[in-house]
């Protein structure tokens, strides 16, 4: 993975001294607010509904042991003994105090980390395929190109003033783990005709309160061209994107309202005057940063397969896990496993700092010392052997990081809510945490198949609602909470935005209309290969809406 | 709103304050010009189309809405554009001076006006920005103590020309 040098390291150093005076200037009250509030934001600090909140940046959602470990130092040390994991790959800590941010800063630093443009509007993090570099489906690792992206579009001088945030995630393989069609640029990297690499480049997706499917505006881009061609992007939007309102800020809108195709042209005439410039990424570049990506050595351990097929068959809660947990690896000998951060009734995303330190010393001692983190707010460890799939089980179970349920139905990504965050108008966590219980029978799960819910507290759908199978939507009406439904939203390379079904439900209700819902699908599907999402792409909504209200109009 | 109330306008340069600038910035006029004015865009532009003579000496000041193309081909009338960095938080002003450097190749000095923090001189001065006026105290006091902020770091290349720093960071790293 990518190891800071000297240069990295002074950068994030003098950021940290930059920002402690920044907050000095505040706190003696010679920078106003208005001034200081864009500043905290490009370094993580928001001001939440109890506290301020610290987010920290997890480029590409990779981690270290090491890193791991320091995180959940900060959980312990400065938190209240736990940190959240986030839809973009990131950590947030939720009760840091504000005199105490520089410190954490600086103690992130000691280990290669920053929250630098972890908010604000400027590039955020750049995500990818939580399996990059392992997968056996991908073309190439995103990674490299990511890297180079967060290099370059750290601290911009041109780029750091945006009209709204903007983000960036790029995917190497022909399946979707990184949701790039609802990003403000969605890279796909894949090979061209002559075998060369290159992205097909998307515009202008997003969540929110306007929902949109980014439009491909390149099929095939040469990679020596990624730099020119995002800050073509990046320049028209800073100079056209809207800023008279906050809600039609981002790139979609303008994306919309300037066209698709007028809008490429924008972008092409502002990228043929760049695209021979200094931007130009030869290939020593590309290759110089890929070194620093190179898989670990995974020497040959095809004796995992037997030993694996004898484990399972000893231990059938051990086969559900592998079955459900356990992804292919490029190296047949080898498997990516996913650390479910969704037991039973928990909250989605969160880990205690022992947590925490249980994940690094298994990455360490069993995972070649590497940890992901992934948008669906679990985490990864890329690459373990198949023999030593049993021990990294066998020392999850006692921390509750074990739960069989990747992809299934008690998998669910939800928002802070209004547990935390100043802009809720609903609590997202009890929600899931119910519907989690309720849905907590392993083989019912396993029965239904996969099934992606996901809630957002409030319109700008930080739980990415609009692209669950099931969103949920909490929204305030007369002081109550009230949770719309949406079905058939999908984050992949189908990528679809959900269709409301109906009236919302109030708390006591959304339960059963979830698990109504599921009932419908079970006695609709062709069959167990027609996932929820399939059925209701081929049946449309009328027979679910049909379930969900004529069914409550008698009982009624 | 700050606390500390707007002083003087001051100009600043790399080097340092400049008590004798004589640039003045002047609303659209009838008549002749005088030298050193700051004309606004729309104003320059039909004096030019009017074919009216300018003073030797010219300055135009840009808001953000303006597009720099239309500036473009009459950067060698002027020896001073002023750019308006209307709000904290409204960064097009960046690409305005990064297009004149980069773009069109304009070398006079480019003036940074309206809302200047020092939180954005640093970048200002990398998106090619080579003078600021500066009215906000705390803003005039840093800079007379030469503490401009920024880091001195950069990832990439910008608008400024950079010896010191070269482009990338990748590249310092495979030279070094």
């Amino acid at each position: 993975m990518y190891r800071y040098d000297e240069f990295d390291r002074d950068f994030v150093t003098g950021r940290v001294d930059q920002f402690r005076d920044q907050v000095a200037r505040r706190l003696t009250g010679e920078l106003a607010e208005d001034a200081f509030k864009p500043l905290r934001l490009m370094n993580g600090v928001y001001l939440q509904l109890h506290a301020y909140m610290l987010r920290v940046a997890i480029p590409y959602g990779t981690l270290s042991s090491r890193q791991m470990r320091r995180l959940a130092y900060i959980a312990r040390v400065y938190d209240k003994g736990y940190g959240h994991f986030t839809t973009r790959q990131n950590i947030q800590f939720n009760w840091p105090a504000l005199i105490d941010t520089p410190r954490i800063l600086e103690e992130l630093a000691q280990v290669e980390m920053h929250a630098i443009q972890t908010s604000g509007n400027c590039i955020r993090n750049v995500t990818a395929d939580h399996f990059a570099g392992a997968a056996a489906d991908e073309v190439a690792d995103p990674r490299p190109y990511a890297e180079i992206l967060r290099q370059w579009s750290s601290l911009h001088p041109e780029f750091s003033f945006l009209p709204r945030k903007f983000k960036i995630a790029v995917t190497g393989a022909e399946r979707d783990r990184a949701a790039i069609q609802v990003h403000d640029i969605g890279l796909h990297l894949k090979r061209g005709q002559d075998g060369s690499l290159g992205f097909a480049v998307h515009v202008g997706g997003g969540q929110g309160r306007t929902p949109m499917v980014a439009k491909k505006i390149r099929d095939f881009l040469p990679e020596q061209h990624l730099l020119s061609y995002v800050t073509a992007i990046m320049r028209v939007y800073n100079l056209h994107g809207r800023r008279d309102n906050k809600y039609k800020a981002r790139i979609k809108i303008l994306v919309h309202e300037t066209g698709a195709d007028e809008l490429a042209r924008q972008v092409e005439a502002e990228w043929e005057a760049l695209r021979d410039g200094e931007l130009r990424l030869p290939a020593s570049d590309i290759e110089a940063i890929r070194t620093y990506f190179a898989p670990p050595a995974l020497p040959d351990r095809a004796e995992g397969w037997a030993v694996l097929a004898v484990q399972k068959r000893d231990d059938p809660a051990f086969a559900a896990w592998v079955n459900r947990n356990v992804t292919p690896h490029r190296h047949p000998d080898y498997a990516c496993v996913t650390i479910s951060l969704k037991p039973i009734g928990g909250i989605p995303g969160d880990a205690t700092d022992d947590q925490m330190e249980a994940v690094a010393d298994i990455a360490e001692r069993l995972a070649f010392d590497e940890i992901r983190v992934t948008h669906e707010q679990n985490l990864v460890l890329p690459h373990v052997a198949l023999a030593d799939l049993k021990a990294v089980y066998d020392a999850l179970v006692p921390h509750d990081l074990a739960t069989a349920n990747a992809g299934l139905v008690t998998d669910i990504i939800a928002c802070p809510g209004l547990d935390y965050c100043a802009l809720a108008n609903a609590r997202s966590i009890p929600v899931a945490q119910q519907l989690s219980q309720r849905f907590a029978d392993a083989a019912r799960q396993e029965e239904i198949g996969e099934l992606k819910i996901k809630i957002s507290g409030c319109i700008n759908a930080c739980g990415h609602h609009h692209v669950g199978h099931i969103g949920i939507l909490g929204v305030e009406k007369k002081g109550e909470e009230l949770y719309q439904i949406t079905l058939g939203g999908s984050g992949d390379e189908t990528t679809s935005i959900g269709e409301i079904i109906g009236p919302g439900f109030g708390p006591d209700t959304i339960v059963d209309a979830v698990e109504t819902l599921v009932d419908a699908y079970l006695s609709l599907r062709l069959s167990r290969d027609e996932t929820f999402l399939a059925a209701v792409r081929r049946l449309g909504l009328a027979p679910f809406r049909a379930a969900l209200y004529e069914s409550a109009k008698e009982a009624a | 709103m700050s606390l500390f109330a707007a002083a003087e306008p001051r100009l600043w340069r790399e080097n340092g304050f400049v008590d004798d600038d004589p640039w003045m910035i002047v609303e659209e006029a009838q008549g002749a010009l005088p030298e050193h004015a700051v004309l606004p865009l729309a104003g320059l532009l039909a004096r030019i189309s009017a074919g009216e003579a300018l003073p030797q000496r010219l300055g135009v000041r840009l808001v953000a809405d303006d597009d720099v193309s239309a500036l473009a081909p009459h950067l060698g009338v002027v020896s001073l554009v002023a750019l308006t960095f209307r709000a904290f938080n409204d960064g097009r002003a960046f690409s305005q001076a990064s297009l004149l450097r980069e773009r069109h190749g304009y070398g006079g000095d480019i003036r940074a006006i309206g809302d200047v923090l020092i939180d954005q001189v640093a970048l200002m001065l990398r998106c090619g920005v080579t003078s600021v006026l500066v009215s906000h105290p705390p803003t005039i006091r840093r800079l007379a103590e030469g503490r401009i902020g920024g880091i001195d770091q950069r990832y990439q290349p910008s608008a400024a020309p950079d010896a010191a720093h070269g482009s990338y960071s990748w590249r310092r790293r495979a030279v070094a």
